[in-house]
């Protein structure tokens, strides 16, 4: 009897519930039912949680959290770290302050500035952590203290206010579409999600990143410049930061070089959205679903009359929850 | 150091005096080994000999401490694997050098994918899902799905799946570091024709085997390494495997 060598593919019929609750796309249909469960039990315990106003507010108070994690997914799922978020962030909006308020170069100058900030800073923290082996913790920690002494000192401690109303509608507009009013910063962090989505689904650099996110040794092996994709990594990592600072300074009307660190809350977000500190895995979908209900907790809890103490801890312990689920389900 | 001579013409690749240290470790020591067009060269010895070391410099994954090396006559550096593969040089690794959360096809495209618009480069996948079919039902590998991920493949497949990939790149020197260690009756057959495939298109194979059987069947020449010396090379006509076997245990007498 002869056989045929070619069988039917495997993965074209069937479906196998098990391995898809351990895929990354479970993970994401895992947490949209999460949200799906968080959204109903905050509508019935508060009438103003559901309505469209509160979730434009949602949108706009996780959209600087969002633009940083989506960009720094791609770096995380590569294996990298980058704790310098949070200072690259306040340093991003003092520069894009000071740039407008003290040169004519306007708002594009402005933004450029910023980025231009964000993207040297990550180009630092992947030069020292590719080319000398560097622990990415170390190296973004120490840079994290570098960059917010220089924002600080730059700044002389000081807000910098921001007037140009170009420049605050970056922040403060609304986009209408039909009786909708979508706050800008929400379109900005769903744009920067879509670019990224895109670039990680369909494109070379997007399998690169998985593929050194799991195993880097093996990408340098089969000719890949594994180097230029990490340092290429930190400063879209870096880059992303600038721009959710340039938005936050838009909100704020001003640049605060001395705001709290929000590094902490971008990488739990995007670890909560099923990327593994390990690397290899992730998708933006899993960030963005990570970020909607981080954001609808917090949102609910304030309407609730939580107060924010509390909400840290709950923050805490969700993403608590979700590792130890992670761990759980690879014993399926 | 004695040649068993008589291959003639302009090797592909010629190490001269190569040697590595690990601090003070000398895992390879002063080797000399000429590798011609259409050979098929067999490195055996113990456990630690430094074989896996060796070709490891030539693949430019790992920069020698000593010597040179020679591509067609000309000096070459590899300060990279890319550089390597530049040269020709293509390698599976002992420890197969896969991406485990990509799929088989990820991995046999690994660092040569399909794209269109250069700006983009926008990955080809059905393309490449379909090549990567029909490469794999060519070498006669067993392995259902090129969507499945590899690590979900058994010690085989993967080895397969390494094997698919250097058989797509088509290299001028092809080295292959212990291939068969967890193939099959009917994959190492498959591996074993594929290599002399290779050698009938006048590649230059080098493969490093415990296998006494599959490298008397395959090779032109047997190079055996014990502690870091290349010892002796053998016609493979005119030894036994008794006599590389008391090579390796014992060296040279
Ligand atoms: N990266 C490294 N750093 C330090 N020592 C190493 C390294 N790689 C190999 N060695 C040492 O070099 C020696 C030769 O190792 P190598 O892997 O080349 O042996 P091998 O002949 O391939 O053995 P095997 O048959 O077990 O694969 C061993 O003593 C090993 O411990
Ligand atoms: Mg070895």
């Amino acid at each position: 009897m002869t056989q045929s060598v070619t069988q039917p593919d495997r993965n074209a019929g069937g479906f196998n519930l098990f391995s898809f609750a351990r895929s990354q796309e479970g993970v994401v249909v895992f947490l949209l039912v999460a949200l799906m469960i968080v959204v109903a039990v905050f509508s019935a315990a508060s009438p103003y949680f559901f309505d469209v106003r509160n979730g434009m507010n949602i949108g706009r108070a996780i959209s600087i959290i969002g633009i940083a994690s989506a960009f720094t997914t791609l770096l995380m799922i590569a294996g990298g770290l980058d704790l310098s978020i949070g200072a690259v962030m306040n340093a991003a909006g003092v520069v894009a302050a000071m740039v407008l308020t003290q040169t004519g170069l306007g708002v594009g100058g402005a933004i450029l500035a910023a980025v231009a900030v964000g993207a040297l800073v990550g180009w630092v923290n992947g030069m020292f952590i590719a080319k000398l082996g560097i622990n990415p913790l170390i190296m973004t920690i120490a840079m994290q203290f570098v960059v917010r002494g220089l924002t600080l000192g730059f700044s002389a401690s000081a807000s910098k206010v921001i007037v140009d109303p170009t420049f605050l509608a970056i922040g403060q507009s609304y986009f209408h579409l039909g009786p909708l009013a979508i706050p800008a910063p929400l379109l900005w962090m769903l744009l920067a999600m879509l670019v990224l989505w895109f670039v990680l689904r369909f494109t070379l650099f997007g399998k690169y990143v998985y593929a050194v996110g799991g195993k880097a040794s093996a990408c340098r092996r089969a000719g890949i410049n594994v180097n230029v994709i990490t340092i290429q990594l930190y400063m879209l990592s870096g880059i992303g930061a600038a721009l959710a600072g340039v938005v936050l300074a838009a909100i704020q009307g001003a640049g605060i070089p001395y705001g709290a660190g929000s590094e902490l809350s971008v990488i739990s977000a995007v670890i909560l959205g099923g990327v593994s500190l390990a690397g290899g895995v992730g998708l933006i979908e899993g960030t963005l679903v990570a970020v909607l209900l981080v954001g609808v907790l917090k949102n609910g809890m304030t309407l609730m009359g939580i107060s924010s103490v509390f909400q840290m801890v709950a923050e805490g312990l969700v993403l608590v929850g979700a590792v130890t689920l992670d761990r759980l389900k690879r014993r399926l | 150091m004695q040649h068993a001579e008589t291959t003639q013409g302009t090797p592909f690749l010629e190490a001269r005096h190569i040697g590595k240290r690990y601090g003070g470790l000398h895992a390879v020591r002063d080797v000399n080994l000429s590798i011609y067009p259409g050979e098929v060269i067999g490195i055996v010895g113990d456990n630690g000999a430094g074989k896996s070391t060796f070709i490891k410099m030539l693949a430019g994954d790992h920069q020698p401490t000593s010597g040179e090396l020679l591509i067609e006559g000309k000096p070459v550096r590899f300060a990279h694997p890319r550089d390597a593969k530049q040269a020709q040089i293509e390698t599976i690794y002992q420890d197969l050098a896969l991406c485990e959360n990509l799929s088989v096809m990820d991995n046999i495209f690994l660092g040569h994918e399909l794209t269109r618009n250069p700006v983009l480069r926008l990955l080809r996948r059905s393309k490449m899902h379909i090549e990567s079919r029909v490469l794999l039902d060519d070498l006669g590998i067993g392995i259902p799905s090129t969507h499945e991920l590899v690590v979900n493949l058994s010690g085989g497949q993967r080895q397969a799946t390494a094997l698919a990939r250097v058989a797509k790149a088509g290299a001028k020197l092809i080295i292959l570091d212990e291939p068969s260690a967890a193939l099959g009756v009917r994959e190492t057959r498959a591996l074993l024709d594929l290599i002399l495939r290779f050698r009938s298109q006048g590649k230059s194979i080098l493969v490093i085997s415990h296998e006494m059987r599959d490298v008397f069947e395959i090779t032109d020449r047997i190079a055996i390494f014990k502690r870091g010396e290349l010892i002796a090379i053998k016609r493979t006509k005119e030894t036994t495997p008794d006599e590389i076997v008391s090579l390796i245990i014992r060296g040279r007498q």
